[in-house]
């Protein structure tokens, strides 16, 4: 078929613009494909491997304290395979230039290569654990105990071989020598606390030791705080959890939590599941939209080429060879598309792993190419066009050899709905009606056209809408939530009027007390792990908010309950929930208290009463575990510096640090809204530049009868470009609403229980993707339609195709 | 090839128009049959239907023997493939492909095409066997089309007005060029045409009026194409 095959070959060239606009396209899907799912699967590969290299543990207990020996007990339930018991608590930790930071000390067994949630050395040496065996007391102080910190801190700290951090524990302070890093499976992802927006590991660190010196520093000997456990395959999980927890009961059992609701796992499952919903949605999206493009074009060319067609077939062509001919247009879109989104998609691929690196702890980063993923992408590709070529070019089956000889009938006019409404019909001009009516016999592809300007002009709104999200976010927790500059944490709860302390410090200007108090919330058998924190009614420097946003009081009895929590016990206002307190220290403590009212937050959730109902759930009166705090900007330092010296202080939240450290993220993330942006605009440019070229093309003789009866090339232009309007001002009327509900199906999917974000778009996005779409819309229009000022009057109007 | 009875019958919206009525006719082997008659006299359509391009509504046709009047899309195909060669009065070259991939084209389909090269020398075309139909005369283009036709070396050369579009030497030469091929490969050779004076180098001349053939004349004594007036 080498004739033939020229022939697609000059087909191709002749029409290299619109092949290269949807090539593009389809390499756009595939690179959004390759990139996206190879970041999934060797994400989702290191992972897996680093979990069960490391014995990820299925459940994880925090008691008040056990002895050791518990675990023997533990490991007799049947249904757990392995159990551990180890130390970890958070201390405050006191860095080089003095600021307060917090350290999740984190203790461990050598050897450990069989232990649930063992680490990984990362550099330098593992912390020698003997020298705590054996002896006591005494060589605490001497400051020979090692550590290993994650690689974050020891990089965001410049923390080296030898170096001392000093930690404040058990009301003193403790230098401790940094000997290496290592990361585990559970620290992939570091937070401090769901609380916590992002990662910040200027002032949160995991410090890992030999078990033996975390329960000397803690004061703690021969006891653990957490028990971790793994399940024998199909184990009843809850009843397991059960039998443990009556194990555990009576070392002040503060509740557990399954593998999969570990902060950094859950972090890390987000993201995976988040990439890998983009990864099926999106490249659909792109490879939907070229098909389109392609049926629309090889439509056009059968009908164009009528003639020839029947001259093949008058020759003795079987049909199914000329529809593969013209197939073949649409496989080499799909063949060239996929080659260059390849390529495309492993550079994309790689430029997520690093930026994966720089969030995610995994020693391994698998970085294999993927070879099935790439002949996914292929076959994805070229199945799509195919197909898309195939429809279209089945009305060549249709065309009789002897009957396409003949001319092709004008095709049918036919009046359009418009014409029904005279008044309008009337005031149009000729130009006006001639383009309406075009549009109007060409509805499939005016249709496809406007679909994928609908899309393009979409996906722009879900760009920018995550700008808009994170902004709002931004607003509404920082300027609207919380209003404190800074918020101050005791180690443990103190009474109330030690705060005078804090409020004589000079630039103060308002203190408010809060107490936190994890509980356990129950209501109707269903429980739910949460944090209480009681404040005074007038409490001004955070505010709360319903889930329309209007502001809510914290009542003087009964309780606020999140929304979040709300729906996961099923609770409505009105309703009383049973509080159990979970607090290390002092005995559990139960009440029931009536549903006020239900809060809205979009960071993290918790629940809120008034200071003294808090301090009921104690059965107390004069606590608080923190104080927010409003300065004058001027002493914002030396009261930083005042408060680090205080040894009763556990943490000290800065919102500008905050705010900060939020902005920096913001730099990724709108390295790939501008990425998603120019894809959008690229595709919406590939629609109109194909549309208008194939309306200009079928027009050329129509156009040339005008240009001889007098039309000037700028009257000619404005037709055409009236019918690219029409379309154009529909595709982005729909794109706007389409957005918005793309972006609300996106953060539903993409929510995770951490965080929620806002759907909302300002008013200047709309704007902006509006314009953008009006942008790839005028370029491609004009781009297209150049060939008007050298159209050939003579020449067009004498030839026949 | 033997047509009996054949009719015809379109439907042109509310309109039925009958191209062809009870229409019988014998085509021997390697004669050269010119069908004459004004437009709308089924001159056309006769063409069609012996080509292989077209059903008739009723009657029969045979080739070889063989009844395709209700033949099949593939048998069709296979037939007009096999042994059918057409000469368009447009020429309906593929403007995308040169001379000799034009005639490739057809070469592509048939297992012992005549070699490309040698049916352009024929139609001597050979020195512009690498031009695009954009850039070739009326004269030229329809000597690709015969060329075009005869590669695939077919019992059956059916030309529609194949001087139609082509002033008044070039056509002469290309008629020449028809015999020729008449000649060398024996080939069955028809011409529908409205222009009289080509009945004059036929074997036979059919004349067909109002979708009918009106007489058939033998001719004992051809004509070659040069000395035919018009």
């Amino acid at each position: 078929m080498s004739a033939l095959n020229n022939k697609l070959w000059r087909t191709i060239g002749k029409t290299k613009g619109q092949f290269l606009a949807v090539v593009a396209v389809v390499a756009i899907g595939i690179a959004v494909y390759i990139s996206m799912t190879t970041a999934y699967y060797n994400l989702n590969a290191s992972k897996e491997k680093f979990y069960r290299d490391h014995n990820f543990a299925d459940y994880y207990f925090q008691v008040v304290k056990a002895p050791q020996e518990i675990i023997k007990q533990v490991e007799t339930v049947p249904g757990v395979a392995k159990a551990a018991g180890r130390i970890q608590k958070d201390v405050a930790l006191i860095n080089d230039y003095n600021k307060r930071a917090t350290a999740r000390l984190t203790g461990y067994t050598l050897p450990m290569a069989y232990e649930i949630n063992s680490v990984q050395l990362l550099s330098g040496r593992f912390f020698n654990d003997q020298t705590a065996a054996g002896q006591s007391g005494q060589y605490a102080h001497t400051g020979n105990i090692e550590i290993l910190t994650d690689p974050q801190y020891a990089k965001g700290n410049n923390l080296k071989y030898g170096n001392t951090v000093t930690i404040v524990a058990d009301g003193r302070a403790m230098p401790l020598t940094v000997v290496g890093t290592a990361t585990g499976p559970e620290f992939v992802y570091l937070m401090k606390d769901a609380g916590t927006l992002l990662p910040d590991p200027q002032t949160f660190g995991v410090f890992m030791l030999a078990q033996k010196d975390a329960q000397q520093i803690l004061n703690m000997p021969g006891e653990i705080n957490q028990v971790l456990i793994s399940f024998v395959p199909g184990a009843d999980v809850n009843r397991v959890v059960g039998q443990v927890e009556a194990i555990l009961k009576p070392y002040g059992n503060l509740g557990g939590y399954a593998g999969k609701d570990q902060l950094s796992n859950a972090m890390l499952n987000s993201e995976l599941s988040g990439l890998k919903t983009s990864s099926q949605f999106m490249p659909v999206i792109f490879l939907g939209i070229a098909a389109a493009i392609q049926f629309v074009i090889l439509g056009r060319m059968v009908r164009a080429q009528r003639t020839q067609i029947g001259v093949m077939k008058a020759i003795g062509y079987r049909s199914w060879q000329i529809i593969w001919h013209y197939t073949g247009y649409a496989v080499l879109v799909a063949v060239c598309g996929s080659a260059v989104g390849t390529l495309l998609g492993l550079a994309l691929a790689t430029v997520m792993s690093q930026v994966y690196a720089l969030y995610f702890n995994l020693p391994t980063l698998i970085g294999a190419v993927n070879t099935a993923v790439i002949l996914y992408g292929l076959i994805l590709s070229i199945t799509i066009s195919t197909l898309a070529g195939l429809l279209a070019c089945r009305s060549v089956l249709a065309i009789n050899p002897a009957e396409s000889m003949r001319s092709e009938p004008p095709q049918g006019g036919g009046k359009t709905i418009f014409e029904g409404w005279a008044w309008l019909w009337r005031r149009l001009d000729s130009a006006w009606k001639m383009s309406i009516r075009s549009v109007y016999r060409n509805k499939g592809r005016f249709a496809v056209t406007m679909f994928g300007v609908v899309f393009a002009v979409g996906m722009l709104v879900v760009s920018l809408f995550t700008i808009d999200a994170v902004n709002y976010m931004t607003e509404s927790q920082f300027q609207q939530n919380e209003r404190y500059d800074y918020l101050i944490r005791f180690a443990a709860p103190v009474q109330k009027n030690e705060l005078f302390n804090i409020d004589r410090i000079k630039g103060v200007q308002k203190a408010e007390p809060l107490l936190e108090i994890p509980v356990q919330l129950t209501f109707n058998g269903r429980n739910n792990d949460d944090l209480v924190t009681g404040m005074n009614p007038g409490t001004t420097l955070k505010r709360l908010f319903d889930a329309d946003g209007r502001g809510l009081q914290v009542p003087e009895k009964g309780l606020l309950i999140s929304q979040k929590t709300a729906q996961k016990l099923g609770v409505t206002v009105g309703d009383m929930v049973a509080v159990e307190t979970k607090l290390a220290l002092g005995p559990v403590r139960q009440s029931t208290l009536k549903v006020m009212g239900i809060n809205q937050q979009l960071v993290g959730g918790g629940c809120f009463v008034s200071l003294a109902q808090a301090n009921l759930l104690l059965r107390d009166s004069q606590l608080v575990s923190g104080v927010m705090l409003k300065v004058e900007p001027a002493y914002a330092n030396r009261l930083e510096t005042q408060l680090d010296e205080m040894t009763a202080v556990s943490s000290i939240l800065s919102r500008q640090k905050e705010i900060d450290n939020f902005a920096q993220t913001m730099g990724a993330t709108i390295y790939s809204v501008s990425v998603l942006v120019f894809f959008a605009l690229l595709l919406g440019f590939a629609i109109i530049y194909n549309a208008s070229v194939i309306s200009f093309s079928e027009r050329q003789r129509e156009l040339a009868s005008l240009r001889v009866l007098g039309f000037s090339i700028r009257d000619l232009s404005g037709m055409l470009f009236k019918e690219t309007i029409l379309q154009s001002l529909l595709g982005v009327a729909l794109g706007l609403p389409l957005g918005y509900w793309m972006a609300k199906g996106y953060i539903k999917s993409a929510s995770t229980d951490l965080f929620t974000l806002p759907v909302i778009i300002y008013p200047t996005t709309y704007l902006f993707a509006a314009l953008g779409g009006f942008a790839f819309i005028l370029t491609a229009h004009f781009l297209a339609v150049k060939g008007i000022k050298r159209l050939q009057l003579v020449e067009v109007l004498k030839n026949k195709d | 090839m033997r047509l009996e009875q054949v009719t015809k019958t379109y439907h042109m919206g509310e309109v039925e128009v009958k191209a062809l009525r009870e229409t019988s006719l014998d085509v021997f082997p390697g004669e050269i049959l010119v069908i004459l008659g004004p437009s709308g006299s089924g001159k056309s359509t006769l063409l069609n239907i012996m080509g292989g391009m077209d059903l008739p509504t009723s009657g029969e046709m045979f080739f070889l023997e063989e009844n395709l009047s209700r033949a099949g899309d593939k048998r069709l195909t296979a037939y007009r493939r096999n042994e059918i060669g057409f000469v368009f009065q447009f020429y309906n070259l593929i403007p995308d492909l040169t001379a000799r991939e034009n005639i490739e084209l057809a070469a592509d389909l048939v297992d012992q095409p005549i070699p490309v090269q040698d049916v352009l020398g024929a139609v001597g075309l050979a020195d512009r066997a690498d031009h695009f139909p954009a850039q070739m005369s009326g004269g030229e283009q329809q000597r690709v089309s015969i060329a075009r036709a005869a590669v695939k070396n077919p019992r059956l050369l059916l030309c529609d007005e194949p001087t139609g579009a082509l002033d008044y030497q070039t056509g002469k030469l290309i008629l020449a060029l028809l015999v020729k091929f008449n000649q060398e490969q024996g080939s069955t050779v028809i011409i529908v045409t409205h222009n009289t004076p080509i009945g004059e180098m036929a074997h036979r001349v059919v004349r067909m009026r109002d979708g009918a053939i009106a007489d058939i004349r033998e001719n004992t004594a051809p004509l070659p194409p040069e000395r035919i007036e018009w």
